[in-house]
Parts: C-alpha cells; structure tokens; sequence
C-alpha cells in the first residue's frame, strides 16, 4: 500500500462533473444491480421460467388430473387449463413465499452485513434509500408477475389452445381464455404487492431476514389454516390472502369483478399500512454501533 | 481540571467563527440508562489531523457515528463546513468520507464490484476513480477476483479508505483506521494522513494507541464515560501532563538504585525483566543520567515505558468520576 497523498483524487470535484442524479433512483438502481447479481435471485429467475414448462411435462407424462382444485380435471384437454392450476397452488403458497425471499430481507441484508453504516455515509439520505429499496422490491414483485404470467401461458399454449370449461360450467373459446389468464394473473399484482409491504415491514421492524422471509411464509401459512375458519365477511375480506382468490370470479357464469375490486382496496390498505410503519421506523432507527 | 481549548479558535462569542471543518456542540446520546455522549462538544479546524481518545465505551465510536448521521443524538447541534443536516439535506455530506468501526461491505460483491456500488451511490464521476482507488490502497490483485467474504481485517481497512477516497473528501473520519494493518501499511497510512492535512484537508480519527495520537495528531479530544475530559491541542496536553516512566538499563543497576535514592524528584525501581524502571520529570530525568556518568555508570538503554501523554490519557479516564469538562470555546 502506497497510499501516497498526492495521488488522492482532489478535494473539489471538477468543472464540468456530471450532475448528480436523483438520490432515489441512484439508490434504486444500486439495488436492482444488487439483487441481478444474487444467486437467489437468479434462482427463482430460473426456476419462474422453466417451472410452468416442466408442469405441463408432468401433466404429459401422468393420466391422473389434479381434481379436486379449480380447472383441475380440464389439464388433458385444454392448455389454458394449466395456467390456472399452477396460478391457483402458486397464489396460496408460492408467490407469497417468493416475495419474501426478496422483500423480507432487502433491509434486514444491510443489518446483517452491517452495511448500513458504509452506504449511510455517502450523500444519500435515508428517505432516499428506504424509497429506493422500497421501489425494487416492488419491481422485483413486478418482474416476477410478468415473468409468471408470460411463462405459464406460453407453457399451457405448448399443451393446446382447445376451448376450456370455466368454473360457471360455460366453454370458453381459446381467445378469451387467453385473456381471462391474463386478467386474472394481473388480478394476483396487487396482493402480491401487499405481501411485499409485508415482507418489508418486517424486514425493517426486525432486522433480520430470517424473520422478514420466515414471517411472510408463516403468514403465509396462518392465512391459510384461517380460510378454512368460517370467518365473518368482513374479516375475510380484510385478509391480504383474500385478493389470490379474486380471479375466480372471472371464470364465473355471470362473470363477477366484485371480489376483484374488494381485493384492491384490501391489498392497498396492507400496501400502505406496511409501507408508512416501514417508512416511520427506518427513518427514527439509529444505526447500530458500539457505545 | 485539564485545559479545553481548541487551538486556533476564536474565543470571542458573538463573532463569526472562521468555517470549521466540524462544530458539534452540546451532543448527548442515550442507549436505554447508558449516556453514550454527555453534552459533548467537538471542535476542529479544517486542516489539522485531530484525535478521538478513551478507552473502551467511552462513546469514541458514537460520536463519530454521529457526525456521519448514523446516530441522531436527543440534544445538541451538529455543523459539516457550516452545513447543518437540516439546512443541506442528503448534500450534508458531500466531501465527507471515511468509516465507523470495521469498514463492512456485501460480502458476496468483490471488492472492486463494492466500490462500484458506492461509487454509483456517490454519483459525479466517482466511478472514474475506482480504480485509482483500489490502485492505491494496494488492493489490485485481489479486487477483483475475491469476494469480499474471504477479506483479511487489513484488506477491509484498505477497503474501507479505498471506499472513502472516492468521496473527495475535505473531511475524513477514520475509526481506528489501522487496525489489522501491517507495520508498512501502518506507516504509509500516517505518512499519507500527515501529507493530506498539510494539503488542506481535515482528519478525524479514533484510537486508543496514544502512540499513533502522539505522532500524528495536532489536537485530541479524550472521552471518559461519554464526557469530554480533555480538549486541546497536544502542546497544551503535553503541559498538563504528569511524569513520564522510563526503561533504564545500565552497567551497574544497583549503583543507578543507590544514585537515584540520592537524586532529586527521582524515583526508581528494579524492573523483574531487569533494568530500572525510573519515575521523573524531564529536566529530573536528564540530571539524573548526568549523574549516573559522572559515577562511572554506563547508561546503555533508556526508553519511554509510559509516555507523559499516557500517563495523562490513564489519569483521565482511570477516575471513578471523571471531572466535569470546562466549558470549551
């Protein structure tokens, strides 16, 4: 090590350096490049886009149909059958659980590797990054969506584009099966961005991943055991579990958007009650160090 | 009581103080029943290498801490170049650099994709001084090809000034910056902090090497117990000191015991190792050695065991009540 003065970069920056851009998208940007280089996240990359191709390989290769859930007993005969079987198990269990990996540690991580106090000296303020980790996370949610949505229609498209029966009993003609798949994983953002607040919140409240991702998937887990509860309907609709189940009332026989507009306001009202305790916390936490 | 003044500073109130590098004035810091900092008022001109003192929880890593915003003290007033956070919002700390305890960074990042991270946090054209950075820290071979996960202590130092220097810093906040450092690291880090403020730019660090504080800093603040004990330039601390200790080794140790016994303000003692431990002023220490010649004793070592600065920095800190600090300017 040299560490020679004269060669330290001068004080002032020069004439001429580049503006500074917006502290949030900086922040924003140093995240998205985080999490791109993560092997976790490369995983689940990797595993959204293949998983619906080797579904629809398991549906091939076996005679007996999943039944007992919705579309179930149509997989053989129509491909847009098996969208909707993975988005109904993926909805319950998956995309909960896959959002956490990222949503219930993007704070927690700077705790555990005590970064915080590195990326908290450079001329960004706290508001800054709580909104830009906030933002990728959500992007990652969004990313994920997409990803779901393209693949597992693409994969039920190699099965065939037969007519499917819909839950009211009525056939429904390839064209429009497509796009009630595509309404009804779209109908899956919103929850899905509720469990990110989630996920975040915890994420902030308890600085560690294992409690952030663990207490989603815990969630995650309560939810369920309590849908089979004969709960009171406004306690059902207050769930942020609820809003999965909203697509069911596009494949209805008269189709129904009731449960779908329920579920926006459910999955905004955990989104922003979430979000503003995160954003309330992380702004008044002291970062941790020594006495 | 010891003296707390900064030197070169103003002590006229109610005149405009010449820009200070940094101006905290009154910061006190609860953890739960613990004060962290006890109305801690800090003080540096920019230029000057100026030290943080104390022993182990003393509250040195909590005030830096706080001037880099990382702790929200509940009362006091902080100024960077006469910006406040509230007045310069997220720009409070451009042309501040630097590290609290151990620099830490992504582990699963190399070094140099870490640097890149923070150079695109700093914005400008800080990603053009990456490499220059890891250049000069030493860290080229191994930036990057190694995660920082299978960083040394000393590399995450390197790592850590290499992360500063991408700030510009006017400003630079080392806590312990030569921990886990090699003796040439070592070495290179003082002569370079020395050349930086003979170049105009300030630096704050922490240490309880009061060696390192000796040879490099021109003013110290000592903290006991979250409390300004001492505040002044090292001049100044230098004359409140009390007697130093000495290693003296001689030809004949019982003749320098019997010398001693006979000399003026001087006290000695067999040392187990061998050699005399010897307790003298200065102007004592050097009559007494005159002495020792003048009787045909041959002085063959003579070596600092406890510096006057130490003994002052134990005399500080050691009391079970530090005294209240004077009022600094």
């Amino acid at each position: 090590m040299t560490l020679a003065a004269g060669r330290w970069p001068a004080a002032v920056p020069p004439a001429g350096a580049a503006p500074q851009r917006s502290g949030t998208l900086v922040v924003y940007r140093m995240e998205l490049a985080k999490l791109s280089r993560q092997i976790r996240v490369r995983t689940i990359a990797v595993c959204a886009v293949i998983g619906p191709f080797l579904v629809v390989a398991g549906f091939h290769v076996q005679n007996a149909t999943p039944g007992d859930t919705a579309f179930g007993q149509w997989v053989h005969t129509s491909g847009f059958a098996i969208p909707m079987v993975i988005l109904g198990f993926a909805a319950q269990w998956i995309i909960p659980g896959l959002t956490a990996l990222v949503a219930g540690d993007i704070f927690s991580a700077e705790d555990h590797f005590g970064t915080w106090k590195t990326v908290l000296t450079r001329s960004r303020s706290r508001s800054q990054f709580f909104t830009g980790k906030f933002l990728a996370a959500v992007s990652y949610g969004l990313a994920l969506a997409v990803i779901l949505i393209v693949t597992d229609l693409l994969a039920g498209l190699l099965a065939g584009t037969q007519p499917v029966v819909a839950l009211g009993g009525q056939l429904v003609p390839a064209g429009h099966a497509a796009t009630l798949e595509v309404l009804s994983y779209a109908s899956e953002i919103p929850p899905l961005l509720a469990f990110t607040a989630v996920g975040i919140m915890l994420s902030v409240l308890t600085r560690s991943s294992v409690a952030g991702i663990g207490g989603v998937i815990a969630l995650t887990f309560v939810l369920q055991v309590v849908t089979l509860i004969d709960l009171p309907g406004w306690l059902q609709v207050a769930l942020p579990s609820t809003p999965f189940l909203a697509w069911h009332g596009f494949w209805e026989q008269p189709a129904f958007c009731t449960a779908f507009w329920w579920g926006l306001v459910t999955s905004a009202a955990w989104f922003v009650v979430c979000g503003g305790v995160s954003w309330w916390v992380f702004r008044r936490r002291t970062i941790g160090v020594a006495a | 009581m010891f003296a707390c003044r900064t030197p070169g500073l103003p002590t006229v109130s109610g005149v405009t103080e010449p820009a200070l590098a940094v101006e905290a004035r009154g910061m006190t810091k609860w953890y739960g029943e613990t004060t962290a900092l006890d109305a801690v008022d800090l003080l540096v001109r920019p230029g000057i290498i100026h030290g943080v003192l104390g022993p182990n929880g003393a509250g040195k890593t909590t005030l830096l801490a706080a001037l880099f915003g990382l702790v929200t003290p509940e009362e006091g007033t902080l100024r960077l170049f006469g910006r406040s956070r509230a007045e310069s919002g997220a720009g409070w700390l451009d042309g501040v650099g630097g590290f609290v305890e151990t620099p830490r960074f992504y582990p699963y990042l190399t070094g140099r994709q870490n640097l890149s991270v923070l150079a695109g946090l700093d914005g400008g054209d800080a990603a053009g001084l990456v490499d220059g950075a890891i250049e000069l820290v030493g860290l080229d071979a191994a930036a990057s090809r190694k995660r920082v996960r299978g960083y040394s202590l000393g590399m995450r130092q390197r790592l850590g000034l290499a992360a500063a220097v991408l700030r510009r810093p006017r400003l630079l906040i080392l806590d312990e910056p030569a921990n886990g450092m090699d003796p040439a690291g070592i070495r290179d880090l003082r002569t370079a902090l020395r050349q930086l403020a003979r170049g105009g730019r300030t630096i704050i660090l922490s240490s309880h090497d009061m060696g390192q504080v000796e040879e490099i800093c021109d003013s110290v603040t000592v903290l006991h117990r979250g409390r300004v004990v001492f505040t002044g330039g090292l001049d100044v601390m230098r004359g409140d000191a009390p007697d130093g200790t000495w290693r003296l080794f001689t030809s004949d140790d019982e003749a320098a015991l019997t010398e001693a016994g006979a000399a003026d303000e001087v006290k000695a003692a067999r040392r187990d190792e061998g050699g005399l431990t010897v307790h003298a002023a200065q102007d004592k220490l050097d009559a007494y050695v005159l002495a020792l010649g003048r009787q045909g004793i041959a002085v063959r070592g003579l070596e600092p065991d406890v510096t006057a600065l130490e003994s002052l920095f134990f005399q500080l800190t050691r009391d079970a009540e530090a005294p209240a600090p004077e009022e600094t300017p």
